[in-house]
């Protein structure tokens, strides 16, 4: 490859991102992955013994679980949500009546504290009084109520449900792309006699490829980090069902067992970074290369 | 177009220089204000009795007090953490990183005990061997010793009787609460049948807390005042955890006790739904302002007893402990020590007390004529009448053990555990 | 042109796009709506009837939970924190974020697929697992306590997701246009505030509206790093009604509806102001 021309100002217009990143990610994560061989309690030296932690944790049931979890958090974040959120940017984008009033309404949950909002689900889930229940007794299904985050079968669902419906956050990303497509693409297509659907799918979609597959990329790893609605609903529990490994660092943290709880975020973030170079090497080959990434 | 965007660019490089220079400016000026006041010596301390806590009014007036009798010499500044699990997170980060506060409040449990490493805290050992230690209840200053070391000063304890509504109770037909298990699963069928729920409990929250507490009762009925002694998978616990398992079926409890959290089971107990339920007096407030009627209707007792076992235990554990930084300057030792005798003094503690309905490891002495809240004339009665007393589960194992106990309980609770599996499964998270 | 449109809106394609696209719209509706009343009308309650009944109304609406919410958090103070760090944060954020991004994306250089890619594993990065080195390095520039400490920290945390977010944008940007503007005569810079920058506000909106609403609700970290009311940030305050052991919920709400209504109207003003308005005449022109 020549040397481009410009490199110095590439330099220069890199610089300022790549310190911070320097000094926020790489440094922390040095950090991170050399405790992650040792025993340490953040008081006395740490004391270092290989892959123990590591080995220990891929015994452990729970992590397995945990890391399960999260792989099916990053899949439905990445294929249910973000496709969830593209029709809706595609309905937006023809803007219907009241489309503004819609955008900032579908926006508002990430805006409201999660804390509110588990709290509000926690009270919808709730075996008591949750409206979940009453709502199913009110349609004569009595036998489907049940304790939905008490229960092994059903609060991890539960707990992904509640999440996935929140599509403000992408919704927003693609339909500022979705934007840029100009009217007059639709405006032939239109003459040309095909419907809303055709439409859609043969204009917008190709169109929107490099930001889906932004979109997702983000989905997945938020899948794979997931872990504040979670801890606030169920905190893992019951019985570990809705464990994840954001989770089980924290508590490790929490318990000042620093070694272990860096080898999980060791873990989490090769394991994540291997899923989702896998993913976008999939997508890339059906996809024009230039988007960057392969 | 291009203009306001280069304008916006502008504007946000200026913004942050100011606040960047602004910043700067406060640590300089800060800097050269020590000099000046050389002998005034400031302690921070970071502290979660601020806010909704019911013992901040007088905290904060306690060290005002203080500061205002050591002017010049002393000043103690309180920075306010609420949020319970983020003040720990941060004093763990700050600790493992090398800074330890000033002054600062240490839970009691494995975990944070583990801060008795090194030289990260001051030793009160020598100073508590004199006088000041006569005001501490007997037990409470070998309780924080570790290997001769008295690196946390012992303060507010809690105590957790049983809460018992006796309106459902009566409703029940149940004259008094009852006094063994077998009475006390009769007493459930009879609260059950009047269409209440007999006890509070939970899974949830990062200790089950509710739960814990009843296993924790059982278990010093079962094993008697050293119980915790005894390894977790003796006998004892798997018994313990049979008769926990028990409180879970048959409509023993709420249907949302598998994964409720403190909300959860204190809210059944506050709406007057369940009638049985554990907490400590930080819970009096709540019950007497926001359920009147309930809180009329409370008695406070001991837990039932296994029949064959041990007779009057009651659950009681060091809360809060008051812990400081280690120094080398003498000075600064001196203020710590001030503020610490200052703080533990028997007639200030009795003012946090009778303020704001919370107990302490400092004995102070109570006139007849004082006004004694009811519940928590009560709950000092349990403690007096009370045999002997046991610490909480929590007190004796690290805090993911602990949160491994509301899983394990939660897989119990649902039929998926016996209570030996349980048992085992908590056994299996202690290295 | 108008004859087609009309044959096409009574067509069973049609009707059923258009049913559909309002059960999609309207479902999606309930779901987020229903928060934002239930935050409100729970923030009227006791919390004798929040614990009890979540979902009844409250048989006397507490205005006094709002006036203590004022009174015990000072969120006065708060509140102007919260802007100054939100509003730099963004701004210094998107600065730095969008040079990096238009370096990557409008050029060619070696490794640059290979820095994306580092750059974007950052997201992964589960940053409560650094409290500790953050703790460290912080307090290690001196900024522990400090507006500034803040603002560089949230705008360090966001450089993965605004360069990625960014460059999603900027490489949908025609290579023509920038051709054209180096044949006029353009610098790189140039290049970069006059051609990239404009054409790629929709995505700095983007970015900037979620970076802006990051600083808005962080709370770990806003803990860890400040210890005085001078640097400290609303969700501090909102967190004074959780003690140790009993938490003032309805008072809590009554926070979090305060601090909650600035961000929205940050994001409608964001959103309606410069994507709709500024940015369709400038792609279209």
């Amino acid at each position: 490859m020549r040397v481009n021309k410009n490199w110095k100002q590439i330099i220069l217009f890199l610089l300022p991102a790549l310190i911070l990143f320097g000094v926020y990610f790489i440094y922390p994560l040095g950090f991170v992955i050399v405790t992650s061989f040792s025993k340490w309690n953040g008081i006395s030296a740490p004391v270092f013994h290989g892959f123990k932690n590591y080995i220990e944790l891929f015994q452990d049931e729970t992590f397995r679980l945990s890391m399960r979890n999260n792989i099916v958090w990053a899949l439905v974040l990445g294929f249910v949500q973000i496709p969830l959120a593209a029709v809706m940017a595609m309905i937006l984008a023809r803007k219907p009546k009241g489309w503004k009033f819609f955008r900032t309404a579908y926006f508002l949950p990430n805006v409201i504290s999660q804390v509110a909002l588990a709290m509000m689900w926690l009270a919808i889930y709730n075996a008591e009084f949750g409206i979940l229940n009453n709502l199913l007794e009110m349609m004569g299904f009595e036998g489907l109520t049940r304790n939905w985050l008490g229960n092994m079968d059903t609060a991890f669902p539960a707990v992904l449900v509640q999440q996935v419906f929140y599509i403000g956050y992408f919704m927003v990303v693609i339909l500022a792309s979705r934007m840029g497509i100009p009217d007059s693409y639709y405006e032939a297509a239109e003459i040309d006699g095909a419907n809303v659907f055709q439409q859609e799918f043969y204009i917008t979609l190709p169109m929107l490829k490099p930001i889906l597959i932004t979109t997702m990329t983000l989905a997945l790893a938020y899948g794979m980090r997931h872990f504040e609605s979670t801890y606030l609903m169920t905190n893992g529990g019951p019985a570990h069902s809705t464990s994840v490994m954001g989770i089980l660092l924290y508590r490790n943290l929490g318990a000042l067992n620093y070694g272990e709880s860096n080898a999980i975020g060791a873990i989490l973030i090769v394991f994540g970074g291997a899923t989702i170079a896998l993913i976008r090497w999939l997508f890339s080959r059906n996809l024009d290369a230039d988007d960057g990434i392969q | 177009m291009k203009k306001k965007v280069i304008l916006m660019l502008i504007t946000t490089i200026l913004a942050l220089s100011v606040v960047m220079i602004t910043g700067c400016k406060k640590e300089d000026e800060s800097k050269a204000d020590q000099p000046a006041k050389q002998e005034l010596i400031t302690l921070k301390w970071p502290t979660i009795w601020v806010g909704e806590d019911s013992k901040a009014p007088m905290i904060a007036a306690l060290v005002d007090e203080f500061n205002a009798m050591n002017e010049g010499r002393y000043k103690v500044e309180i920075e306010a953490n609420p949020d319970y699990d983020a003040y720990r997170n941060k004093l763990n980060s700050q600790i493992a990183a090398g800074v330890v506060p000033d002054l600062f409040v240490l839970n009691p449990d494995p975990t944070s005990l583990s801060f008795y490493e090194g030289d990260l805290l001051m030793d009160f050992a020598e100073e508590l061997s004199g006088s000041w230690g006569d005001n501490f209840v007997s037990g409470a200053i070998s309780g924080a010793t570790i290997d001769g070391a008295l690196k946390s000063i012992p303060y507010e304890v809690g105590y957790t009787p049983v809460w018992y509504n006796m309106d459902i109770f009566k409703a029940a037909g149940i004259p008094d609460i009852p006094k063994t298990y077998d009475e006390f699963f009769d007493a459930c069928e009879k609260i059950k049948a009047a269409g209440f729920i007999p006890t509070s409990q939970m899974t949830g929250g990062t200790n089950a807390w509710t739960s814990m507490l009843w296993f924790s009762h059982i278990a010093a009925s079962i094993g008697g005042p050293d119980v915790w002694e005894k390894d977790i998978t003796d006998p004892v616990f798997v018994q313990a955890a049979e008769i926990l398992r028990m409180m879970y079926i048959d409509g023993n409890t709420s249907k949302d006790a598998v994964g409720g959290d403190a909300g959860v089971s204190g809210g059944h107990f506050l709406a007057g739904r369940s009638a049985m339920f554990i907490n400590g007096p930080w819970y009096i407030g709540r019950v007497k302002n926001d359920a009147p009627d309930v809180f009329k209707a409370t008695k406070i007792g001991p837990a039932p007893a296994v029949e064959g076992g041990f007779e009057g235990a009651q659950i009681g554990f060091p809360q809060s402990n008051l812990a400081a930084g280690a120094t080398d300057d003498p000075a600064k030792k001196e203020a710590v020590i001030a503020f610490m005798k200052w703080m533990t003094l028997p007639e200030n503690v009795k003012k946090i007390s009778m303020d704001a309905g919370s107990m302490f490891a400092v004995k102070f002495g109570v006139d007849d004529g004082e006004d004694v809240d009811l519940v928590q004339g009560q709950f000092m009665n349990a403690v007096n009448d009370s045999a002997f007393v046991n610490t909480h589960f929590q007190a004796n194992f690290a805090t993911d053990v602990v949160a491994e106990f509301g899983q394990a309980l939660a897989r119990m609770a649902l039929g998926k555990a016996t209570a030996e599996e349980f048992i085992q499964q908590i056994a299996d998270k202690i290295d | 042109m108008h004859k087609t449109r009309s044959l096409n809106r009574t067509s069973p394609v049609d009707i059923m796009a258009r049913t559909g696209k309002w059960i999609y719209l309207i479902f999606f509706l309930i779901l987020t709506i229903l928060p934002l009343i239930w935050l409100i009308i729970s923030s009227f309650k006791t919390n004798y009837e929040f614990e009890t009944q979540p979902f009844a109304l409250p048989v006397v609406w507490q205005i006094q939970n709002y006036i203590k919410a004022f009174q015990m958090a000072n969120l006065g103070r708060l509140f102007l924190n919260s802007v100054i760090v939100a509003i730099c944060t963004t701004a210094f954020n998107t600065l730095v974020a969008s040079m990096a991004a238009f370096a990557i994306s409008r050029e060619n250089f070696r490794f640059k697929n290979g820095l994306l890619t580092i750059i974007l594993s950052g997201v992964l990065i589960p940053i409560i697992a650094l409290m500790v080195p953050y703790f460290k390095i912080v307090s290690g520039l001196g900024l522990y306590d400090t507006l500034p400490g803040l603002i560089i920290t949230y705008s360090a945390i966001n450089i993965p997701i605004s360069v990625f977010l960014i460059h999603g944008f900027m490489s949908t940007i025609p290579k023509e246009l920038e051709e054209a503007a180096i044949i006029d005569g353009c610098s790189f810079t140039q290049r970069y505030t006059r051609i990239v920058l404009p054409l790629s506000i929709p995505g700095l909106v983007t970015s900037g509206t979620f970076v802006f609403i990051y600083c808005w609700n962080e709370f770990t970290y806003a803990m860890l790093l400040t210890s005085s009311e001078a640097s400290r940030t609303l969700q501090l305050g909102i967190r004074f009604f959780r003690s140790q052991f009993v938490t003032d919920y309805t008072s809590m709400l009554a926070a979090i509806v305060i601090t909650m209504v600035p961000t929205i109207f940050v994001y409608i003003f964001m959103h309606n102001r410069i994507i709709s308005g500024m940015t369709s005449g400038a792609v279209k022109g």
